[in-house]
């Protein structure tokens, strides 16, 4: 039988039986269902799994479901607030077209969020510099960087 | 160009993407989000060897292991069609080029690291990867063919033992006997020898597939990561499966990125859709990031000689150049035609050089399979033109800015025949020379270049004036040149009875939100609200046709059968209209969402006549249907021409030879634009591939095939710390051919920036007293700081 | 890639030249073998877990000695298929140098070639794995003698 354990996901309270050589990224895909976490590489440079664990950010591929014990997890599904307003970050990634396919978008938008709380005015040299493990093709980074601080901005007031 | 919040929500409105809701809230369903009720878990087993006979392989151990449902190699397979390639080019000699079968699972030799070898189904992802480690295949490894020139070379190794050799075509385009004669006049000679690098597309999502089969109504169905599920549906089920359209559904959900790299139709999707009906369970498979790098096509990869004649006032008389083009170990579906009819034809540039020749060797490898990525053709084109302009401007002390100048094509000669077998619409060359030069302060460079190499930096300045030719077309034409499918798009507009408006488009999106773009053009046409208008794509039991997404061809051809069925929408409506307001058809006038009575106030509002069609008392049922619904086949009757300057300054450390990039200015000319917001996306996109080839990014195999930047960690994607912000805006000669008079712009960036950064980067060399004429990419601190050390 | 080194062995160069034709004390030194069988006087089959860099894998490999020239050189080929991780092949020729005194030198020098997976993953590590693997060898080695001695 496999160890039980006990996380906080999105504010709900899940026990489960993950095998030990479960990842968090596949916990959370494949056992909770909850695919916003999106899984790019095997060598664990994208990015797009990132989650927040305890409010820090963590490529959930680099992490054992198990390691997960007793942690409160913050998945894109649950960034937006209960009644469906999004997050100071999403609108500004929306405002500022901070993402072209998406599939990187849920890493970047967790990752930026952990930024914020480390630094509430991040430079554009330090969005960049914070953004080395995350990967996206699409858009240049350009209005990535745009978008994050704008949203500090906004998080800030 | 203007991105700041808008209230216009139709054309030329920068209308926030409606498609970012779920984005941003992990809502998007891709390929690997979607599991089907007992679906099974695919592994491939794939040739370690760039080159191996396969004398046996044993999988009884696998297919004893727990969870396993089957196990396939060729021997189950032998008598599924080949992956077939869309296009056929013919060399000099009028013969066909080679075209080797190109297995689903590898028959009797692998010919490329990658090669997938056994297929591996089971239960669950880990107990397929467990049992695939248990198939055993005895390989004989054989001699490899990599190297371009060398597999070419008498007594080399062959990728395809049945073939005489490993060139694949031996194409020419342009007229030898006059480009010849130019160069023996000519007053200068410009010579450059130049390699194309190859890069892997590695769109984030990694490639993924289920296929699924109902045994009671014998219809298949395959999810894909797909720009083209049409095309991968006809492909498929025509030429692999055999499996009439009727049966065979083909849905690519969202689609994280593609690149060129989702176009082409690729054996695992075959081979999911075929297991899925042999053991009557769904089948999934998802790419691991290693094997996205061993089984994506590449893309580039040519070796190029160029020639460059001018005369003694700078103008050029000719140009020629011979390229060798890798076709890796078997073609993919486009790989034949891009180095010749999307590369040879668009050599001329935006120059009105009077002749220009152009010679293509096409060579199979033992690589992954090249095919188009991101500009395809034409960013080998353009930088081979844009670095022999660039180093014939160095070599006879002409500004390169002024060199291009006095080349270029003027607004009056348009539209304008190439001797390359293109016809330029329309362009205005030298307003975006002069927009970007300004915007950039090209003429302040020399002050900045004083104040880098006072901080110890070398500074440098490069221009590239590129022009690309999107939206592929006519069909007529391609059909002659060897393309085995039409180039056209099928949009179908259905108006519903409450006059709500849903639009299929055989256009994929995969990042470039046309569910915003194509709902603003629809709105716009019918005066409607853009939340009224709904976008449906990805689907062929949807869609009724489509030809897809590649080549920067959504609006222009996707755009353009949505505006020529809205204009089929209109057309009725006028009828229905002339009908209920008693009045000739010929009078009726359609403006801001109401069908008036010229002249006149009577009107009928666009609701009216939606709810008329479908309510239909008062009707003219004895000469017109019900109904309002219109599918229109757009066909294009050219090419669209986009073109751009685009000016990259970059500062040299001396001592280490990092390159860094402190400005990018682009300016460019798309025609008419839709929401400039997302081409402004569109654009930063292309110009961090094309820096990212220029600076990073290089996919390099050793002398024996074995792939060595098959990850991550060292294939060098563009990181936000690598690339600047950049500056960006456009100048509007509207397409003279379609209807939105619009031109494309997903791969301006990537075929433009690579030749402005190198030569910003032998400028900066040049000027800090190094004698440097080419520096082939990607210029990585190492290839710059050993180029300054010896000259 | 080629590596190369030189260790000091405190045995006499008989003693070692034994213990590199003894299938139970190569097993035992060989990082990561779980087993050495020998299926003649110069051919052994084994099975060796080996980690590169992100990639762990378990090679089934047969080694086969060359050019013996007891008891001071041979030239040992390996070649191990590990599955979905690709393979690895390689050459080593090895000296045995009598120092006298119940002292030996080995010399060797290695090529070694990687292929698949490992190749693509982990090729700029397989230098520092194949020393690390070597250095790992040698301790192992010298270990074992001295019980033995």
């Amino acid at each position: 039988m496999s160890e039980q354990i006990t996380v906080t996901v999105n504010g709900d309270t899940v026990s489960a039986r993950p095998a030990a050589n479960t990842l968090l990224s596949a916990f959370l895909r494949e056992e909770l269902g909850l695919t916003g976490a999106h899984v790019g590489c095997d060598t664990s440079q994208c990015g797009a799994c990132v989650v927040l664990v305890d409010g820090k950010s963590v490529k959930s591929c680099t992490m054992l479901a198990r390691q997960a014990d007793g942690a409160s997890l913050t998945t894109i599904e649950g960034l937006a607030g209960d009644g469906g307003e999004l997050h100071p970050m999403q609108e500004a990634f929306r405002d500022n077209h901070g993402l072209q396919c998406g599939f990187c978008t849920p890493g970047m938008v967790l990752s930026a969020v952990d930024l914020v709380s480390r630094n509430p005015d991040p430079s554009e040299g330090e969005v960049r510099r914070w953004l080395e493990g995350n990967i996206c093709r699409c858009t240049g980074y350009h209005n990535i960087v745009k978008s994050i601080r704008a949203a500090a901005k906004v998080m800030r007031a | 160009m203007n991105a700041n919040a808008t209230t216009n929500s139709g054309i030329g409105g920068s209308v926030r993407r409606r498609e970012d809701s779920r984005f941003l809230q992990g809502r998007g369903k891709y390929t690997d989000d979607i599991n089907i009720a007992g679906q099974t878990y695919a592994v491939f087993v794939r040739s370690p060897h760039a080159h191996a006979r396969i004398n046996g392989i044993d999988t009884a151990a696998a297919a004893a292991a727990e969870g396993v449902a089957a196990v396939f190699t060729a021997e189950h397979t032998k008598d599924i069609g080949g992956v077939p390639t869309g296009w056929q080019v013919h060399s000099k000699d009028g013969e066909p080029m080679a075209e080797p079968k190109h297995p689903v699972l590898a028959e009797g030799a692998a010919r490329h690291v990658g090669d997938p070898v056994a297929m591996v189904i089971a239960a669950t992802r880990r107990q397929a990867r467990d049992a695939a480690e248990l198939v055993t295949v005895d390989y004989d490894p054989q001699p490899a063919a990599v190297d371009m020139k060398a597999a070419l070379a008498d007594g080399a190794a062959k990728v395809h033992g049945d073939l005489p050799g490993n060139l694949c075509y031996d194409w020419e385009l342009g007229d030898k006997a006059a480009v010849d004669e130019a160069f023996a006049g000519a007053a200068h000679v410009t010579k450059l020898d130049l390699v194309n690098n190859r890069l892997i597309p590695n769109a984030v999502e990694p490639r993924c597939a289920i296929g699924d089969y109902d045994s009671v109504s014998g219809e298949h169905t395959l999810y894909t990561t797909s720009q083209n599920p049409h095309v991968i549906r006809l492909l498929m089920g025509a030429f692999v499966l055999s499996i009439p359209e009727h049966k065979l559904r083909v849905v690519a959900p969202d689609v994280g990125g593609g690149f060129g790299s989702k176009i082409f139709h690729y054996a695992e999707e075959a081979l999911v859709t075929w297991a899925a009906a042999q053991i009557k369970k769904p089948v999934k498979w998802t790419a691991e990031r290693s094997e996205s790098f061993m089984s994506d096509a590449h893309g580039r990869d040519h070796v190029t000689h160029a020639e460059l004649a001018l005369d003694a006032n700078g103008k050029f008389l000719a140009l020629r150049c011979s390229t060798l083009a890798n076709m890796g170990a078997y073609l993919s579906t486009f790989a034949p035609c891009i180095p010749t009819y999307l590369h040879g034809t668009l050599l001329a540039g935006q120059y009105a050089t009077p002749a220009i020749y152009c010679e293509v060797k096409a060579v199979f490898t033992n690589t992954v399979p090249v095919d188009a990525y991101r500009g395809a053709g034409r960013p080998e084109a353009t930088f081979i033109l844009e670095r022999i302009v660039d180093q014939a401007a160095a070599e006879t002390g002409v500004d390169p800015a002024e060199l291009r100048r006095r080349n270029m094509i003027q607004p009056e000669q348009f539209p304008y025949q190439t001797p390359v077998a293109l016809q330029y619409d329309t362009g205005n060359y030298e307003a975006t020379l002069d927009q970007a030069l300004k915007a950039a302060d090209y003429a302040g460079f020399e002050a900045r270049r004083k104040q880098s190499a006072a901080a110890g930096k070398l500074r440098g300045v490069g221009l590239s004036c590129y022009i690309e030719a999107c939206g592929i077309a006519p069909s007529n034409v391609v059909g002659s040149l060897g393309a085995r499918a039409g180039l056209y798009e099928a949009a179908t507009v259905r108006v519903n009875p409450t006059g709500s408006v849903v639009v299929f488009t055989g256009s994929h999106a995969h990042g470039q939100g046309h569910e915003t773009t194509f709902a603003q053009v629809v709105s716009d046409m019918l005066g409607i609200d853009y939340d009224a208008v709904e976008i449906v794509h990805g689907d062929t039991a949807k869609v009724p046709f489509g030809m897809g997404t590649y080549g920067s061809r959504s609006i222009a051809v996707g755009g353009a059968a949505i505006a020529k069925a809205v204009d089929k929408i209109i057309a009725k409506g006028k009828k229905i209209a002339a009908h209920l307001l008693e009045a000739g058809e010929g009078d009726i006038v359609f403006e801001n969402g109401a069908f008036k009575v010229a002249g006149t106030d009577r009107e009928k509002s666009f609701g009216d006549i939606a709810l008329t069609a479908y309510v239909p008392h008062q009707y003219p049922l004895e000469s017109l249907e019900p109904g309002l619904e219109e599918t229109a086949f757009y066909d294009p009757a050219n090419f669209t021409y986009p073109a751009g300057t685009y000016v990259c300054e970059v500062e040299v450390d001396p001592d280490t030879g990092q390159v860094t990039v402190a400005s990018f200015h682009a300016s460019d000319d798309f025609g008419n634009l839709i929401n400039p917001m997302i081409v402004e996306g569109q654009v930063h996109g292309g110009l961090a591939q094309g820096i990212g080839q220029a600076l990073l990014e290089n996919c390099v195999y050793d002398a024996e095939g074995q792939l060595l930047s098959g990850s991550y960690m060292d294939y060098c994607m563009p990181r936000a710390d690598d690339l600047p912000s950049f500056q960006v805006d456009t100048t509007v000669t509207a397409c003279t051919h379609n209807p939105l008079g619009v031109k494309g712009c997903g791969e301006a960036g990537a075929i433009g920036a690579p030749p402005a950064l190198i030569n910003a980067v032998v400028n900066a060399l040049n000027g800090g007293g190094h004698s440097i004429a080419h520096l082939d990419m990607p210029a990585t601190p190492q290839k710059v700081w050993a180029a300054m050390q010896s000259n | 890639m080629d590596i190369g080194g030189e260790h000091q062995i405190p045995a006499a160069r008989e003693a070692v030249w034994r213990a590199l034709n003894d299938a139970d004390i190569l097993r035992r030194a060989i990082p990561g073998c779980e087993a050495l069988e020998k299926i003649s006087a110069t051919e052994f089959n084994a099975r060796i877990t080996a980690k590169i860099g992100p990639v762990k894998a378990r090679f089934k490999a047969r080694i086969q000695l060359e050019d013996l020239d007891p008891p001071s050189s041979y030239t040992l080929t390996g070649e191990g298929q590990g599955g979905v991780a690709g393979f690895a092949k390689g050459a080593a020729k090895v000296r045995l140098v009598d120092q006298g005194e119940g002292a030996s030198v080995l010399k060797y020098e290695a090529e070694m070639r990687v292929g698949g997976k490992i190749a693509q993953v982990g090729s700029r590590l397989v230098r520092g794995a194949a020393r690390k693997t070597a250095a790992g060898f040698f301790a192992n080695f010298v270990a074992i003698l001295g019980e033995s001695a």
